[in-house]
């Protein structure tokens, strides 16, 4: 099979809309700087480049054929050194499909094929036509399924009659965002702490406002930083549910078999499958506002992406926003995970905080302090002792926010106050399990334990200062939980 | 529970001897061009700091040659170490995607090897062990190797 051919027109226009700026810039450079027919010579040079960017594209879209085989995707590629791939179905984690306005306008699609296995994308497709682009999500999962099929139809049979039913059937939608629930998860999408850029940066910015404002009376000048600082967060929390809305418009999660497969996006769609099989991890995501009006989020790591280089920039989001009750089940669903009562950490943790926070604090006060009289009159510097004052608040909020539950099925580790990060995972998906005891962790007889896996987007899943001897006996229990797992694989 | 080769301390020496050399030229170079003019001279700085730093890196290389242990168990390769943060890492052998042996310049001239196993998690290039004589090593690869091997035959995800 071709690529579509308004592939080669939509290639050329993005490499020169990519390279226009620099034309651009050495066009009006030279038009400037040059005498007459130099500037006819570079006029010709820009036209010779666009011919030669246009032949290329027209060479890779003639070399470039794909085949979708029983078992293999078969790719033969490159213009001058040539080269053929096959990539069996078996190895491949997603099919993503996205479709920038242009493309949509076009009727293509972009197919991005993953595998575990490197750190960029195996294969992209750019472009085919959006229903070819359908087909091969749909058959690669087939195909993918018919195979699995043929090799454990046995499993099948004895285990798991509700997935093996569900394969069958047709895509059931598992989650469809709603335009009211999409305004408020661009609302609520906003992360508090940027607010609080405005207080830590104060020592730094004052020097250079000064001269402006130095002038103003007392009251007034309270004002004015009052003003600036609500505009400033303001801005900051428009730009971010603007962000969040253009992410996620129109989002749907479908279920067919094995595999999630969602859509969203406003200018540009995405669609993707997430196949369950490869779940890596579940992470249920809950900042302060979304916890404050009993929202989540949930998202699912799988072990086709690199870090960060989803497409989303992160892990793939499952489920951007919807009541906590409603992201419990679905995460029940992908992962059946018991009852989500954690054990706390121990309390000398919450005192560690303190004493830290505490230097913390006193390092932004000493510098607020300096400032005002090293450098230049600072009128506020003793706002920063509110700090002080914040600081046991803050260590018992983020000591409370702890907890983790492991047993031979799942480990649970829950941590963090303005994002609370609840991470499920499977204990047959470990990789390595790494302990750590810092110096100061030691002190306080603490320890810190990071379940690695193979999926690798919205951080670790780490259990964070518990008792160091509870620490090694963790360690001791996901081990044997996974030695079990393969025994039990295996016999 | 095994040591690694008493000759790594000779290399880590050797790290800690070029870290203190560069520290002291840079601290050298500042008391010369002295940018806060506490006109301070510059070799007995240079020195000073290079004395200090140097006696520094090779205490931590004795620690840190004291407290690293590593054990090949049954179906878990078992590794402890670290000075000031204490990491102990256990890596069971169905994960091992591939195994390294390393051998820079130095630690050639040392008979010396590193042996790096990967894994498919985010943070598998992280277990590797340092100074281990050569064939130290090269056994530790192959018996690595052979248990991934006999392990599990399913892809390590």
């Amino acid at each position: 099979m071709k690529l579509h051919p308004l592939s080669v027109p939509y290639r050329v226009g993005k490499r020169a809309v990519s390279f226009g700026w620099a034309i651009v810039v050495g066009l009006a450079g030279a038009s400037s700087a040059l005498p007459g027919r130099w500037r006819l010579a570079a006029a010709a040079l820009v036209v010779l480049a666009l011919l030669a960017l246009v032949g290329h594209e027209v060479a890779v879209h003639r070399r470039f054929a794909y085949a979708l085989t029983a078992s293999t995707l078969d790719i033969s590629s490159g213009v001058l050194s040539r080269r053929e791939r096959e990539i069996p179905l078996g190895r491949v984690q997603n099919v993503d499909v996205s479709r920038n306005v242009v493309q949509r306008a076009l009727g293509i699609a972009t197919v991005n094929v993953e595998t575990a296995g490197g750190g960029e994308t195996e294969v992209v497709l750019e472009c085919v036509s959006a229903a070819e682009a359908d087909r091969l999500q749909t058959e690669i999962r087939r195909l993918k399924r018919a195979a699995a099929g043929e090799t454990d139809a046995s499993e099948a049979a004895t285990g798991d009659g509700s997935r093996a039913g569900a394969a069958a059937g047709a895509p059931e939608t598992v989650f469809e965002l709603d335009d009211r629930h999409l305004l408020l998860a661009s609302a609520l999408s906003f992360d508090v702490r940027l607010a609080s850029i405005g207080f830590v940066a104060q020592p730094f910015v004052w020097p250079f406002l000064a001269d402006e404002f130095g002038g103003l009376g007392g009251a007034l000048l309270a004002v004015a930083i009052a003003v600036g600082a609500l505009a400033v967060v303001l801005a900051l929390w428009a730009a971010s549910a603007f962000r969040t809305f253009v992410r996620y418009y129109g989002f749907r999660l479908t279920r067919a078999g094995d595999d999630l497969r969602y859509e969203r996006g406003l200018f540009q769609r995405y669609t993707g499958t997430i196949p369950i099989e490869k779940l890596q991890t579940v992470v249920v995501r809950e900042t302060v506002l979304q916890r404050r009006f009993g929202y989540a989020s949930l998202a699912v790591e799988t072990a086709g992406y690199a870090p960060g280089s989803g497409p989303s920039g992160g892990s793939e989001a499952a489920v951007p926003l919807a009541t906590r009750r409603q992201v419990l089940a679905l995460a029940r669903d992908l992962e059946p995970v018991g009852d989500l009562d954690l054990a706390p950490a121990p309390t000398r943790a919450r005192r560690r905080y303190l004493g830290r926070y505490a230097i913390l604090a006193g390092a932004a006060v000493a510098l607020a302090a300096g400032v005002h009289y090293l450098v230049t009159p600072y009128p506020f510097w003793w706002l920063s002792l509110a700090l002080v004052a914040v600081v046991p608040v803050a260590a018992h909020y983020r000591w409370r926010h702890l907890g983790r539950a492991v047993d031979g099925e799942h480990a649970v580790a829950r941590r963090g106050f303005w994002t609370r990060r609840t991470h499920v995972v499977p204990i047959d998906r470990v990789q390595t399990v790494i302990e750590r005891e810092t110096l100061f962790q030691r002190r306080w007889g603490l320890a810190s334990v990071v379940i690695d896996t193979a999926g690798s987007g919205g951080g670790d899943a780490a259990v964070v200062d518990v008792d160091a001897a509870d620490a090694a006996g963790l360690v001791a229990t996901v081990t044997a939980g996974l030695r079990e797992h393969l025994v039990r694989r295996r016999g | 529970m095994e040591d690694l080769h008493p000759r790594v301390r000779l290399l880590w020496t050797a790290g800690a001897f070029v870290a203190a050399a560069v520290l002291g030229a840079i601290a050298g170079a500042l008391a010369w061009f002295d940018p806060l003019s506490l006109s301070l001279p510059p070799l007995a700085v240079a020195g000073t700091v290079f004395g200090v730093a140097f006696v520094v890196g090779v205490t931590y290389a004795a620690l840190r040659y004291r407290l690293w242990r590593f054990e090949v168990r049954e179906d878990t390769l078992y590794i402890e170490r670290g000075v000031v943060t204490r990491v102990r890492t256990v890596v069971p052998y169905v994960r091992v995607q591939h195994v390294d042996n390393r051998r820079g310049p130095l630690a050639r001239l040392l008979g010396l090897g590193t042996v790096v196993v990967y894994t498919a998690g985010s943070r598998g290039a992280d277990v590797s062990v340092p100074g281990l004589a050569a064939e130290r090593a090269l056994a530790l690869q192959d018996r690595l190797r052979d248990l991934a091997i006999e392990s599990d035959p399913t892809d390590a995800v």
